[in-house]
């Protein structure tokens, strides 16, 4: 095997280096920027272009990483404005008393008197606001998606356009806290150890670049664990996601709130650079612009969205009014009055739509896509002679001995869609460390069977007990978090994530790291990592020579059986007591199909309880003890492999006949 | 005007805005209930529809409220308004779905709602660009009938809307109930794949659904601007918003639920902006979106779209 020196995990630091070394060129250069370019307004420029790619990585993490598409992301962004302009500007002054003193004290609040009584003047530092803001704006975050997260995705579209619009609304008609439509003045500008930001550009840009900076390493931070994997799952295939372990709800809920405190972050930081803050700044233009940075960067991809952000802000600032001025000029020479009045600037909106709609016939995965193209198998690697797998790695899979009782108990199992009944009463019993084999023809009831184990699809009675837990009623994440892995009939891998990824998302469960772990990445953290990526790659090769080289390729470049074994290698990964496998063997030829079941009886023999349904008897001969046969939604037959084979209803709903001739 | 009076006004002023959002409801719930996507650019070829329809009426040399027409004359401008503006937008949302979503149709993801947004922003900013961001006077030659019933205000206009509205939406329940295509629109709704399989034109299928949905939002839009008198470039967000919620308050894909959804919260929007004032309309009605969604997100009727997985 001589692909084991490129192909470990290990390889990927020369790639995360370079673009490391890269970001530290860039941000050096924008350090340096203002000492030898000293133009206010650029600067000025610049620093909205800041503000601008630190809301496209906001919206980044719920587009690009979780794939919750979020039309009304700038109601953050305003949240986090208003937040920082109510507390620092004259809008809101409730009347003085001594139980205000104590904020008074540490500067939150101060005494004024406008003649009358005196009044309470808000005076919230900027640099405790950055933090807050983005606290409550992640607050807001999760009381908007607490109802609405559930969702299908293509609701959820509409649902956040009509928030972004009622927080405008709010903000156009709350007169009180928001001064209504002619918006807060007087808001306070930063101060850094008394010396005051005042209306020059530079302090501003220099925020804005410590703000990227900052927010571009958390999303690679949080991209790059258990965290942006879930997030991820959750994209591709939020079926396979929560039977994977990940819980649905939550993690949206994770990358709606933490998009929020993007947004609100920015909104702090926005406001503190104009002192003023009013409604328009955060209409649904703002929604669609930052919707387009992310597209045209590349959804997914955190330098993408930065470069869309950038561009974008370039050519609404720069490169638009520079070419009115163009044809202006153009017209001036050529008498045309149309070309000297024309105002491209005004011509924003469209190119925005334009882009969207270019990119997403063209090129989908953006300027700078998320993927990394990875180089194809040398012809060497993939014409190798197949090596079997060993299974050394594995030996702590196992956890308890064969033949001590019942593991999977399934009682009366009652599944109706509509008028069909689609399982009848079933029961059947798998004992700790068994293999049984549920058999029977198309549309007989077994994925469904699967299903209902696995929370999938809910039962309308019986008991599914395993181990002594009722999995009924249970989510799927809990299901799999109580030891039961599946595979689906008809493959359920994260397309656009690698083979690896997709296996450490197997192990999503059985690990602990959250969202500040993942960010700060303590010693914890990296050894959870490394022991969850050599166990990993322990499973991967499971399979031999079959899936190892092939660890960094996106499973859409694996052929039909080896996405098979990816999706068994993902299952084993989240440590199960009990395997559930859809037809593990469908689309192998016979030598693929014993192969594997070879490996799966290798499996069992390390511990492992095997569920499985299955077409190719000899493969069920091979490693069943039990089996099960479904007809209709009933439970026809039960019995050793070859006194089914025989049984004559068995043959019947088989093959049409009374059996035996 | 006692409380009935006022009832009986708003259910009247409802019952004309619910035309109206029955009619946009009832092209989202068509392609929604076949592709299983929200179409965002249905938004603005109301708007389209509705500055189509105002071109056409000047073009007859009205302009404003002053020329009245009878007879004849009144129903034939009428006749040439609805058909072009239907015409016009139907051939929009044709084009919409043969060049920019057929490419993407079984792109997972989404790609296809995110080329909806980019066409909605590219055909409000066609017409603003083109004919500016003021509110326009929209040709209104009908004559001020009006008839009192207690003190509420029936007009001429509020019927007219009705009996068009009513024919429409009787054309196409005709349409989808007895009609090859409209079955074949129906299974496709039901099962895509089952449908191919037995032998339905899944392309000519999804073309017809934008056109008709298409068609109908042009006739919405030239109701609006009977209705309101003008015609503007940002009315299709707040009317698309309400006949979207309609649509899925019937029951998404459910063609008579979107008529009884555009009903329903036409006569909510009269009835809040009596109550709580038209500022906060916006608010209600999505605050209904969201409760229909989360509490019974198949709506009054029922939902009928496939459901992709």
């Amino acid at each position: 095997m001589n692909a084991t020196a490129t192909a470990h995990p290990s390889a990927a630091l020369t790639h995360q280096q370079r673009s490391l070394l890269l970001a530290t060129l860039a941000f050096i250069f924008f350090t340096l920027l203002p000492q030898f370019w000293d133009n206010d307004g650029d600067l000025d420029s610049l620093a909205n272009a800041m503000s601008y790619a630190t809301l496209a990585l906001g919206l980044n993490i719920v587009v690009g990483f979780a794939g919750l598409l979020d039309l009304g992301y700038a109601a953050f962004f305003a949240i986090g404005a208003y937040y920082y302009g109510i507390f620092t500007s004259f809008q809101v002054m409730p009347p003085w008393s001594e139980s205000w003193a104590p904020l008074a004290y540490v500067g939150l609040v101060e005494k004024i008197n406008q003649g009358g009584p005196d009044l309470v003047h808000f005076t919230l530092s900027f640099w405790i606001a950055l933090p807050t803001g983005g606290l409550v704006a992640a607050l807001f975050g999760v009381l908007f998606g607490l109802p609405v997260l559930r969702l299908r995705g293509d609701y959820l579209a509409i649902v956040t356009l009509g928030f972004g619009e009622i927080v405008q609304i709010c903000a156009r008609n709350l007169d009180w806290l928001t001064n209504g439509a002619a918006g807060l003045n007087g808001v306070q500008g930063p101060k850094l150890f008394g010396y005051r930001f005042g209306v020059h550009a530079e302090p501003y840009y220099y925020v804005g670049l410590v703000l990227v900076a900052f927010l571009v390493f958390v999303s690679f931070r949080l991209r790059g664990s258990r965290i942006g994997r879930a997030w991820m799952a959750i994209r591709e295939d939020e079926t396979a996601a929560s039977a994977m372990g990940v819980n649905l709800v939550h993690y949206k809920l994770l990358a709606f709130a933490m998009g929020a405190a993007f947004a609100g972050m920015t909104g702090v930081f926005f406001i503190a650079k104009l002192q003023t803050a009013t409604p328009e700044m955060f209409n649904s233009a703002v929604s669609s612009m930052l919707l387009v940075m992310v597209v045209l960067g590349g959804m997914g991809s955190v330098w993408g969205v930065v470069i869309g952000a950038v561009l974008l802000q370039m050519m609404q600032t720069w490169f638009l009014p520079q070419m009115s001025v163009w044809l202006h000029d153009i017209g001036k020479m050529t008498g045309s009055p149309m070309l000297q009045n024309v105002d491209m600037v005004q011509w924003t909106q469209l190119i925005f739509g334009v882009i969207l709609v270019l990119m997403m016939l063209f090129r989908r995965e953006g300027l700078v896509p998320a993927v990394r193209k990875v180089a194809p198998l040398t012809m060497e690697q993939q014409t190798a002679h197949v090596v079997r797998g060993g299974f050394q790695g594995l030996d702590k899979i196992g956890r308890w001995t064969p033949g001590t009782g019942v593991a999977l108990d399934i009682k009366d199992v009652v599944v109706k869609f509509g008028g069909l009944v689609a399982l009848n009463k079933v029961s059947l019993q798998v004992p700790e460390g068994g293999v049984v084999a549920v058999i029977g023809p198309n549309g007989s009831g077994k994925s469904t069977l699967f299903n209902v184990i696995t929370g999938l699809v809910a039962a309308d009675s019986g008991s599914i007990t395993f181990q002594g837990v009722e999995l009924l009623g249970l989510a799927p994440h809990r299901v799999l978090e109580n030891g039961v892995a599946r595979t689906f009939q008809n493959i359920r891998l994260f397309s656009n994530l690698t083979v690896l990824e997709n296996v450490l998302i197997g192990e999503h469960a059985r690990l602990t790291t959250g969202p500040f772990g993942a960010v700060i990445r303590p010693p914890s953290v990296l050894k959870e990592e490394s022991r969850a990526t050599e166990w990993a790659m322990n499973i991967i090769a499971l399979f031999g020579n079959r899936l190892t080289p092939r660890w960094d390729q996106p499973v859409t470049a694996l052929s039909y059986a080896n996405r098979r074994r990816v999706e068994i290698a993902r299952a084993i990964a989240s440590r199960p007591k009990i395997l559930l496998l859809d037809e593990p063997t469908a689309g192998m030829n016979p030598a693929e199909s014993l192969e594997l079941a070879e490996q799966i009886k290798s499996l069992h023999d390390l511990g492992l309880t095997i569920l499985l349904i299955e077409h190719k008897l000899d493969v069920v001969t091979r490693l069943a003890d039990n089996v099960i046969v479904l007809d209709h939604g009933d439970k026809i037959a039960e019995g050793l492999p070859d006194v089914v084979r025989k049984d004559e209803e068995v043959l019947r709903a088989y093959l049409g006949r009374a059996g035996g001739h | 005007m006692t409380a009935g009076d006022i009832l009986l006004q708003q259910a009247i002023n409802g019952l004309s805005l619910g035309a109206m959002y029955s009619l946009l409801a009832l092209g989202f719930t068509l392609v929604y209930g076949i592709m299983e996507l929200i179409n965002f650019a249905h938004f603005n070829v109301f708007m389209v529809g509705s500055m189509i329809a105002m071109l056409v009426l000047q073009a007859f040399g009205l302009s404003g409220q002053q020329t009245i027409l009878t007879g004849l004359p009144l129903i034939g401008v009428l006749l040439v308004g609805f058909i072009v503006s239907m015409v016009g937008c139907g051939l929009i949302g044709v084009l919409i779905e043969r060049f920019l979503l057929r490419p993407l149709r079984n792109v997972k993801g989404p790609a296809a709602m995110i080329t909806t947004i980019g066409v909605s922003y590219i055909l409000f900013n066609l017409v603003l660009l083109t004919l500016g961001t003021d509110s326009k006077n929209f040709p209104n030659p009908l004559p001020p009938i009006k008839w009192e019933i207690g003190g509420a205000v029936l007009r001429l206009r509020e019927v007219l809307i009705w009996v068009i509205a009513l024919a429409l939406m009787g054309g196409l329940t005709y349409f989808v109930t007895y009609t090859k295509l409209g079955k074949a629109m129906r299974a496709t709704a039901q099962d895509p794949e089952a449908a191919r399989m037995m032998g339905v034109e899944v392309d000519r299928v999804v073309m017809s659904a934008f056109f008709l949905g298409s068609a109908l939002a042009g006739a919405s839009g030239m109701i609006f601007g009977l209705y309101y008198n003008l015609a503007k470039v940002d009315i299709g967000f707040a009317a698309g918003l309400r006949a979207f919620t309609a649509a899925v308050l019937g029951g998404i894909g459910n063609v008579p639920g979107a008529m009884l959804g555009g009903v329903l919260i036409g006569l909510i929007e009269s009835g809040s902006g009596q109550v709580i004032g038209a500022a906060w309309t916006d608010v209600v009605i999505f605050g209904i979106l969201v409760l229909v969604l989360v509490f019974r997100p198949a709506g009054l009727l029922g939902r009928l779209a496939p459901n992709k997985s």
